[in-house]
């Protein structure tokens, strides 16, 4: 049981109840109101790092003061006025997605989100070192979420950037590339071969899978994943088509032996 | 009490409309690929049907590192919630029946969920090899 206050607030003209603690993209989300994200996701902590979510926020008692925020971040109260469209708020949208590509000219997917808002080429000066990361954090949030906080991001500014401690191998760090996976702009990389995945300047060894032998996952995740979840190790050695063949075995040969006790079917029939 | 999907292999013909059914109720170009069923061609009388058990304690919540499968109240069916899912494919090898597929395109895994209640796979079995009851 919740004991939530409950808000009244308005966005783009529209009316919504919505619990206290929530914030104005959880509430606009689930009115199905779109606010364009880079840095969010539903599992993890959001930081207000892309600030694309940016709204405009007033209210009657703030004698006509209004101005934008990071909607991801920006908790609701009791009469609160949104707008989360306007030429003030697009203009800012396009200078972050120009400035964003003056940063990665390379990343695709930052070239298809400003080509969204009309921005083909930035307007701003490239930036010299090549880059395709956008510092939206994911990677180093997700790392959190699993347990490890392996990577992080080092500098301020300009030098800011997502490194491993003393550019080093970090030693939390269990391989699952679960990084990797989230990184809107592929910029960090992984290789897989047989025995090996190479990620952050480590070589995990991989485990093979115990019918097919191609590798499932390092061991040291492999270790990791069974102690957090309380598995038996073995439920993580078979990869997914090698226990689907399985599978598919035993239901045939339930059939062999149950359903059609004299052989095969026609005998049967 | 909480409806089920009952398989009738017997009757299953394996003419896989239940894979198009499925790919189409969930998936956006109708991709064959990512259907949450599968009907496996054996001959007459032996084809199998595999899709997801709905295990009381499944393997895949329990690795799921950000929460993103929970248990459906009102269908008993466990759901991907794919905003929460970082798509690791840590449940995809949890899975002791290889029943987890993953959507490599959209970084999610995908599953059955018994549509919300209204299995498209047992609506449009001609056979009624699947029926939801």
């Amino acid at each position: 049981m919740t004991n939530n206050k409950t808000i009244n607030l308005e966005i783009d003209g529209r009316f919504f109840q919505a619990d206290e603690g929530m914030t104005i993209l959880e509430v606009a989300r689930r009115e199905g109101i779109e606010i364009p994200t880079l840095c969010q996701h539903d599992a993890l902590e959001p930081v207000g790092a892309c600030r694309l979510c940016l709204v405009e926020i007033t209210h009657p008692n703030w004698k006509g003061w209004k101005g934008l925020v990071t909607s991801c971040l920006y908790p609701i109260e009791e009469g609160l006025q949104v707008t989360t469209n306007n030429p003030e708020i697009h203009t800012a949208r396009k200078t972050l997605l120009d400035l964003l590509l003056a940063r990665c000219p390379e990343a695709t997917y930052i070239q298809k989100c400003a080509a969204e808002y009309g921005i083909t080429a930035t307007s701003f000066k490239k930036r010299e070192e090549e880059t395709t990361c956008i510092l939206c954090g994911l990677c180093v949030r997700v790392c959190a979420a699993k347990g490890c906080n392996a990577i992080g991001a080092t500098g301020r500014g300009i030098t800011k950037g997502i490194a491993v401690p003393f550019r080093q191998p970090p030693p939390d760090c269990i391989g699952c590339a679960s990084c990797a996976h989230i990184c809107p702009t592929d910029t960090i990389k992984y290789t897989d071969t047989e025995d090996l995945r190479k990620i952050w300047g480590h070589k995990f060894k991989m485990v093979k899978c115990v019918s097919c032998g191609r590798p499932v996952m390092p061991e040291k995740q492999l270790e990791f994943e069974a102690a957090k979840a309380g598995l038996d190790a073995k439920y993580l050695t078979t990869c997914p088509q090698c226990s689907q063949d399985q599978t598919l075995a035993t239901v045939q040969s339930s059939f062999q032996s149950k359903t059609v006790p004299g052989g095969s079917l026609e005998v049967a029939r | 009490m909480e409806k089920t999907l009952v398989i009738t292999p017997s009757r299953c013909t394996a003419c896989k409309t239940c894979e198009l059914a499925c790919s189409f109720k969930h998936v956006r170009n109708g991709a064959l690929g990512l259907s949450r069923i599968r009907a496996f061609m054996r001959g007459e009388g032996k084809n199998v049907i595999l899709t997801c058990f709905q295990c009381d304690e499944a393997a895949c919540v329990k690795v799921c590192p950000v929460t993103a499968l929970t248990r459906s109240e009102s269908t008993g069916a466990i759901e991907v919630d794919e905003g929460r899912c970082i798509g690791c494919g840590l449940c995809s090898v949890a899975c002791p029946f290889g029943h987890m597929n993953h959507d490599s395109a959209m970084r999610i895994a995908v599953k059955c969920d018994l549509c919300k209640g209204e299995p498209a796979c047992a609506t449009f079995c001609p056979t009624r090899t699947l029926e939801y009851k």
